[in-house]
C-alpha cells in the first residue's frame, strides 16, 4: 500500500475509532449518530480505495465557502443545543464536535484538514474518556492509540516526501526525490507496531506513576444512581417483586479466603425489619450510633466481646465494589465486625444495618469482615429458651386478626419440641406447600399474607419470609425480616459474586439467646435454569475483565498509588539494605559512603522526593532536548526506508524547513550551491553552516560513495546549530 | 601528480597570459577534457586567439594555426593528394588540421564550403580525401574564434557546424586593473610564446578518460533532460537543443565536475554549463521581434529557460 493511500485510511480510521467511542459511550442522541455512523463508514471506504464511493464522494466534497458556514451552523446548534436541550457543556460539547468532524471528515483535502481532524479526534477520544468509566473504552482507546501512531507516522512520511516533491516540479515527476520506497514495507509495519506497543507500554507507566487528582474536571456527574427498593424507612409487602427480572448489576463481591464458604450462595444483609403492621415492614424508632475507629479507614461495627459467651461463628472476608444507588444501606454478610473503606463515617442501627451519612455519589469500594453466627449444640435441642424480656418486646410483635394464621402455625408445629424444631417446620411447611411465583397482584390486597398463605398459595421472597416472621412470633419465637441480597452468580474466572438487582431477597433471622441472630430461608431456591453453557462462562469471564479494569484503572487512587510505592520502597530498601551488607563486606570506605547515602534516603521526604522527581523530569526533558538531533539522526538512519541518501535528504530537507522558517526560501529552480550562496549574503552567520551541510548533501546525494556514520552525524550536528541560530 | 594538480596547473599556466578571465580559462579546459570543439566568440581584441594559443602552448603537443579568410580552400586545411614522381603514386599531404590543437582563427571569415570541410574533422576526428581516411592524432581539439554574426564580411556558420562546437565562450573587456596587467607586459614577445608546456598529450588523453569515469546520478540526469526538453518546448525557440547537445551538456558537465575535482556531476554543473552549451545549439523564434541571432540573446533566453526547470532536492 503506498503511503498516500495508508495515511488517508489511517486518518479516518482514527476518526472513526475516535468517533464510535462516542458512540459506545451513548452520548449521541439518534439524529446524530445514524449521519455519523453513515459518513465515517463512507469515509472509510473511500479511503480504502472502494473506487465507487470515491466518484460518489469526490462529487459531494463540499466547498470550502459551504464548509465554513456549516461549521458556523454547527456553532448555532451547539449554542442552541446548550441553551435549550442538553443544558449542560460536556453532552452540547460533545454534540458540536462529532458535527465538526463530520463536517471536516466531508471535506478532506488539504493536510491542514488532516490535522484539524486529529484534533476533534483527540477530543473526541478524551470526550468519551469523560462520560465512561467502561471497561469497552480499553480496545477503543487502544485502536486510537494504533491508529494515531500510524497516522502521526505516515502523515510525517508523507510531509517529508511531499515537501521534497514540492521541491521538484509537480508535472514531472521524473525528477522527483528518491526518499526511498514510498510504499509500507515489512519492516515499516514492523517499526510502526513496535511504535504502537511502546506508547502503550508508556501510557500505562504514565498511567501509574503520574499523582492522581482528585475528580477531574469533566467527569461524569453522578446523576444516575441505582434505583433500589427494600432498603428504606418502610418495606411494602410487594416491593422486592418489582425488581426481580432486572439484570443490573449492583455489586460484586470478592472473597479473599473462599474456602471458608460455600461458593453456592451468599447472603447479603442490608436492613433488618421489626414491626410489621399487617401490610408493611418498619423499624421501630431506633437511633443510630456511629462507629469507632480502631485504626484509619477502620471502623469497629460490633466488638467481639458483644457476642454471646460462647457462640460460635464463621468469619468471611469480603471486598466489595458497590455500584451507585440510591440507598445509604452498606451490605455485608451478617454479621459485620470490622469495615474499611474510604468513607468519613459509618452508622450502624439497633438490627445491624449498616449505613452511611448519605447516598454514596460514586461508586464505592470496601471490606467487610463478618462473623456468621452458627446455631450452637445445645440451643439445638433445648425444649424451652429463655428470651430476654428486651428481644420480647420488640421481635414477638404482630399485627392484630391474625387467627388463621396463628391456628396454622400451631397445626404445622405440633410435634415439635424444641424451638429450633418448630422452626424448622415452619420453613418446612413454607416450602413445601407454597409455590414461588412473581405474578404481581398484591398491590390491591389489604390482606397480603393470609392471601398468601391461605387463597392464592404463591408468592415470592417477602410472603415467604413475612410468613415465616409472623407464624415464628405468634408461636413465640423472637424473629425478625431482613433485606438484602442473595448472591448466587459465581464467576470463576475472577472469584467474585455478580449480584444483580433481581438478587435482592428477604430472609428470615431468627434470635437464639446464646447463638445469636441465625439466618434462616422459608423460600425454595428458584431453579435458576444454570445451564452452564459456553457463551455463559464466556460472559462471565468478560464480565471478570471489567471488574480487573474497574479496579486496575477507573478506581485506581492516589492511595492505590501511595501502596504501590509504598511497596517499592519497601522493595528498595531491602535491596539496599542487601547491598549496604554485601559491599561493608568489601570495603570500609565505600560501606561508609553508602551507609550515608541510605541515611539520606531515609531521611527522605515527600516534598524533597516531589522536588528531586522534578528535577529529575526536568534534566530528562534537557536532555532530550540536547539529543533531540542525535535521535533523528539515529531514526532516520536505521529508518527501513530510509538509506544514508535518505537520511542526508532529511537533513537538507529540516535545513530548508529551518530557514524557510527564518524567512529565507528557496526556489525550485535554485541549485543547492546557489541558495548556499544566497544564504551566505543574506545570513552571514548561518553561512558556513549551511556551506557545510549543503556540501554534504551533494556529496552525499549525487556522487556514487554514501556519506560515512561521521560525515552525516557532522551534518545533523550542523543542522542542529542551525536550528538554534536565530536570525537578527 | 594527480588529476586535480594537473589540471590546476593548466589553468594556472593560461592565466599567466589570460588576465582576470578564470572563468573562461576553467571552460577552456573544460572543453578540452570533454573532447570537444571551443567556439570563442567576441569583437576582436580581447584575447580570442591568445586564449586559444595559451591553451596549446600549455600542452606539449602539436599545434597548428589556420587564419581563415574568404579565399581560403578545404585544401588549405585537409591537406591535399599530390603525384610523387619517385614512387609514382599520388601522395597524401596533410594539412594544419593534422596536429592536436587546431586554432581555426576568424572562422567566420571564410566561405562557408571552406567551413564545411572542418565538419567531418571535428565530428569523426579524422579526414577523407580520395577515397582515403586518414584518422587524426588524439588528443584532437579546435578551438575557432569569430567575430559576432552582426559585423561586416562575415559567413556566419550553419547551424550543423555549430552544433559541432561543444560549446561557445565570449571573453569580454577585462577590468581596468586587469588591462593595466596586460599592459604592463613587456612586449618584445608574444605573451603566448613564453608559457612552456605543463601536460603531455598521453596526459591529456588519460584526462579525457577519467571524464568518462563521473558519476551522474540519475535525478541529475533527469535534470539535464528537462532543461533540454524545455528549450524544444519553449515558444521563445524556434529550434530547441538536439540530442547531440544534450549529450554535449553531458559530456562537458562531466568535465567540469573533474575540473572541480569531483567524481560526480551535480546540478549545479549543469545549470552553469547550460548557457554556454546550448547557447549557439538554438535558434530564436523571430516571429517575437528578435530578428538576429545575437549571443547576448541567445544566451540570456536559454538561462530564462533554465529557471524555470525546477532543480532536484
Amino acid at each position: 500500500m503506498t503511503f498516500e493511500r495508508a495515511f488517508a485510511l489511517s486518518s479516518v480510521l482514527l476518526a472513526a475509532v475516535a468517533c464510535s467511542g462516542l458512540l459506545f459511550a451513548q452520548s449521541l442522541p439518534l439524529w446524530l449518530a445514524l449521519p455519523t455512523a453513515l459518513i465515517l463508514i463512507l469515509s472509510v471506504l473511500q479511503a480504502g480505495g472502494m473506487s465507487v464511493v470515491r466518484r460518489r464522494m469526490a462529487r459531494i466534497i463540499i466547498s470550502p465557502a459551504l464548509s465554513n458556514s456549516l461549521s458556523l451552523g454547527a456553532f448555532v446548534i451547539f449554542l442552541v443545543d446548550l441553551i435549550f436541550f442538553s443544558r449542560d457543556l460536556l453532552p452540547a460539547g460533545i454534540h458540536f464536535l462529532v458535527l465538526l468532524l463530520n463536517i471536516k471528515l466531508l471535506t478532506l483535502q488539504q493536510r491542514r484538514d488532516y490535522r484539524h481532524l486529529y484534533a476533534l479526534s483527540l477530543m473526541a477520544i478524551l470526550a468519551s474518556a469523560a462520560v465512561t468509566t467502561d471497561a469497552w473504552y480499553v480496545p477503543i482507546f487502544l485502536l486510537y492509540l494504533f491508529a494515531a501512531v500510524w497516522t502521526l507516522l505516515l502523515y510525517h512520511m508523507t510531509q517529508e516526501t511531499g515537501s521534497a516533491a514540492g521541491a521538484g516540479m509537480p508535472a514531472q515527476p521524473a525528477i522527483g526525490p528518491a526518499a526511498g520506497p514510498s510504499r509500507i514495507t515489512a519492516p515499516f509495519l514492523w517499526l510502526t507496531n513496535g511504535v504502537v506497543a511502546m506508547t502503550v507500554g508508556m501510557t500505562l507507566a504514565i498511567f501509574f506513576v503520574i499523582p492522581r487528582v482528585g475528580v477531574g474536571a469533566l467527569q461524569k456527574t453522578s446523576g444516575e444512581a441505582l434505583r433500589t427498593s427494600g432498603f428504606s424507612e418502610r418495606v411494602d409487602l410487594g416491593t422486592i417483586g418489582s425488581v426481580k427480572q432486572d439484570p443490573q448489576i449492583v455489586m460484586r463481591v470478592e472473597l479473599p479466603d473462599r474456602s471458608a464458604v460455600s461458593n453456592d450462595h451468599l447472603y447479603l444483609r442490608g436492613l433488618a425489619y421489626d414491626q410489621y403492621n399487617g401490610r408493611s415492614w418498619s423499624h421501630s424508632r431506633t437511633r443510630q450510633r456511629s462507629l469507632g475507629l480502631v485504626a484509619e479507614g477502620i471502623f469497629l461495627a460490633r466488638p467481639p466481646s458483644s457476642r454471646p459467651p460462647g457462640s460460635q461463628s464463621l468469619t468471611i472476608r469480603q471486598d466489595i465494589l458497590l455500584e451507585t444507588l440510591d440507598t445509604a444501606v452498606l451490605f455485608a454478610a451478617p454479621f459485620a465486625e470490622l469495615v474499611s473503606g474510604e468513607f468519613l463515617a459509618v452508622q450502624a442501627d439497633a438490627m445491624s444495618g449498616l449505613h452511611l451519612p448519605a447516598p454514596p455519589s460514586s461508586r464505592l469500594r470496601y471490606s467487610v469482615t463478618s462473623q456468621v453466627p452458627q446455631l450452637i449444640a445445645e440451643e439445638r435441642t433445648a425444649t424451652a429458651l429463655d428470651y430476654p424480656e428486651a428481644v420480647r418486646l420488640r421481635y414477638l410483635q404482630v399485627p392484630a386478626g391474625l387467627q388463621r394464621i396463628d391456628e396454622l402455625a400451631h397445626r404445622v408445629v405440633q410435634g415439635a419440641a424444641t424451638p429450633f424444631e418448630r422452626t424448622r417446620a415452619v420453613q418446612q411447611h413454607l416450602l413445601d406447600n407454597y409455590r414461588y411465583s412473581l405474578e404481581a397482584e398484591q398491590a390491591t390486597l389489604n390482606h397480603p399474607l393470609e392471601e398468601f398463605l391461605f387463597t392464592r398459595k404463591t408468592g415470592y421472597c417477602e410472603h415467604y419470609a413475612t410468613a415465616m416472621v409472623v407464624m415464628l412470633r405468634t408461636l413465640g419465637i423472637p424473629a425478625r425480616l431482613v433485606t438484602g441480597f442473595l448472591a448466587t452468580e459465581w464467576n470463576e474466572y475472577g472469584g467474585y459474586f455478580t449480584v444483580r438487582q433481581r438478587d435482592a431477597h428477604a430472609w428470615v433471622e431468627v434470635y437464639f439467646p446464646r447463638s445469636g441472630w441465625i439466618t434462616m430461608d422459608p423460600t425454595p431456591a428458584v431453579n435458576a435454569a444454570s445451564a452452564a453453557s459456553r457463551w455463559e462462562s464466556l460472559g462471565r469471564f468478560g464480565a471478570s475483565l471489567r471488574l480487573q479494569w474497574d479496579r486496575l484503572f477507573v478506581s485506581y487512587s492516589a492511595k492505590d498509588q501511595l501502596a504501590v510505592v509504598h511497596g517499592m520502597r519497601e522493595g528498595s530498601d531491602f535491596v539496599r539494605e542487601q547491598a549496604s551488607r554485601w559491599v561493608a563486606s568489601l570495603s570500609g570506605p565505600s560501606a561508609k559512603a553508602l551507609s550515608r547515602l541510605s541515611a539520606m534516603a531515609r531521611r527522605f521526604q515527600p516534598g524533597m522526593a516531589g522536588l528531586v522527581t522534578g528535577l529529575f523530569v526536568v534534566g530528562l526533558a534537557i536532555f532530550l532536548l540536547m539529543v533531540r538531533d542525535r535521535i533523528g539522526l539515529w531514526a532516520t538512519l536505521h529508518l527501513p526506508i530510509a538509506p544514508s541518501q535518505g537520511a542526508i535528504l532529511q537533513l537538507y530537507a529540516r535545513m530548508l524547513r529551518t530557514l524557510e522558517q527564518q524567512g529565507l526560501r528557496k526556489p525550485p529552480s535554485v541549485t543547492a550551491r546557489e541558495f548556499a550562496g544566497f544564504v551566505e549574503r543574506e545570513w552571514q552567520a548561518a553561512g558556513p553552516l549551511v556551506a557545510c551541510i549543503t556540501d554534504l548533501y551533494q556529496q552525499g546525494r549525487f556522487s556514487r560513495r554514501p556519506l560515512s556514520q561521521d560525515e552525516l552525524s557532522l551534518a545533523a550536528e550542523q543542522v542542529g546549530q542551525l536550528q538554534s541560530l536565530r536570525r537578527m | 601528480m594527480s588529476s586535480t594538480q594537473t589540471i590546476r596547473a593548466i589553468q594556472d599556466n593560461i592565466a599567466l597570459v589570460i588576465k582576470g578571465k578564470s572563468h573562461v580559462i576553467e571552460m577552456a579546459v573544460v572543453c578540452l577534457l570533454a573532447r570537444g570543439h571551443l567556439l570563442l566568440e567576441d569583437v576582436p581584441g580581447v584575447g580570442k586567439t591568445t586564449l586559444g594559443h595559451s591553451l596549446a602552448r600549455s600542452l606539449d603537443c602539436s599545434f597548428k594555426r589556420i587564419q581563415f579568410t574568404s579565399d581560403l580552400l578545404p585544401s588549405d586545411i585537409v591537406g591535399v593528394s599530390m603525384f610523387n614522381r619517385q614512387k609514382q603514386g599520388f601522395e597524401f599531404i596533410p594539412g594544419p588540421i593534422f596536429a592536436n590543437i587546431v586554432l581555426a582563427d576568424e572562422i567566420n571569415r571564410t566561405t562557408p564550403k571552406t567551413q564545411s570541410s572542418l565538419l567531418e574533422a571535428m565530428s569523426e576526428a579524422q579526414i577523407s580525401v580520395d577515397n582515403q581516411t586518414h584518422p587524426l592524432e588524439q588528443p584532437f581539439m579546435v578551438i575557432a574564434t569569430q567575430n559576432p554574426a552582426e559585423y561586416h564580411g562575415t559567413f556566419p556558420l550553419p547551424e550543423s557546424q555549430l552544433d559541432r562546437f561543444l560549446m561557445r565562450l565570449r571573453i569580454g573587456y577585462p577590468t581596468i586593473e586587469e588591462e593595466r596587467k596586460v599592459l604592463d607586459r613587456p612586449h618584445s614577445l608574444h605573451p603566448a610564446e613564453s608559457l612552456r608546456a605543463v601536460l603531455s598529450a598521453q596526459d591529456v588523453v588519460a584526462l579525457q578518460a577519467t571524464v568518462d569515469q563521473v558519476h551522474m546520478e540519475e535525478h541529475v540526469t533527469d535534470y539535464l533532460l528537462a532543461i533540454v526538453q524545455a528549450t524544444r518546448q519553449s515558444e521563445l525557440l524556434s529550434l530547441g537543443v538536439s540530442t547531440r547537445g544534450a549529450l554535449a551538456l553531458s559530456k562537458s558537465a562531466k568535465a567540469l565536475a573533474v575540473v572541480r575535482g569531483r567524481d560526480y556531476c551535480l546540478p549545479d554543473d549543469i545549470k552553469e554549463l547550460a548557457p554556454i552549451v546550448l547557447s549557439h545549439r538554438v535558434m530564436l523564434n523571430r516571429t517575437h521581434g528578435m530578428r538576429t541571432q545575437s549571443f547576448d540573446q541567445a544566451e540570456r533566453l536559454v538561462l530564462d529557460i533554465v529557471e524555470t526547470v525546477p532543480v532536484p532536492v
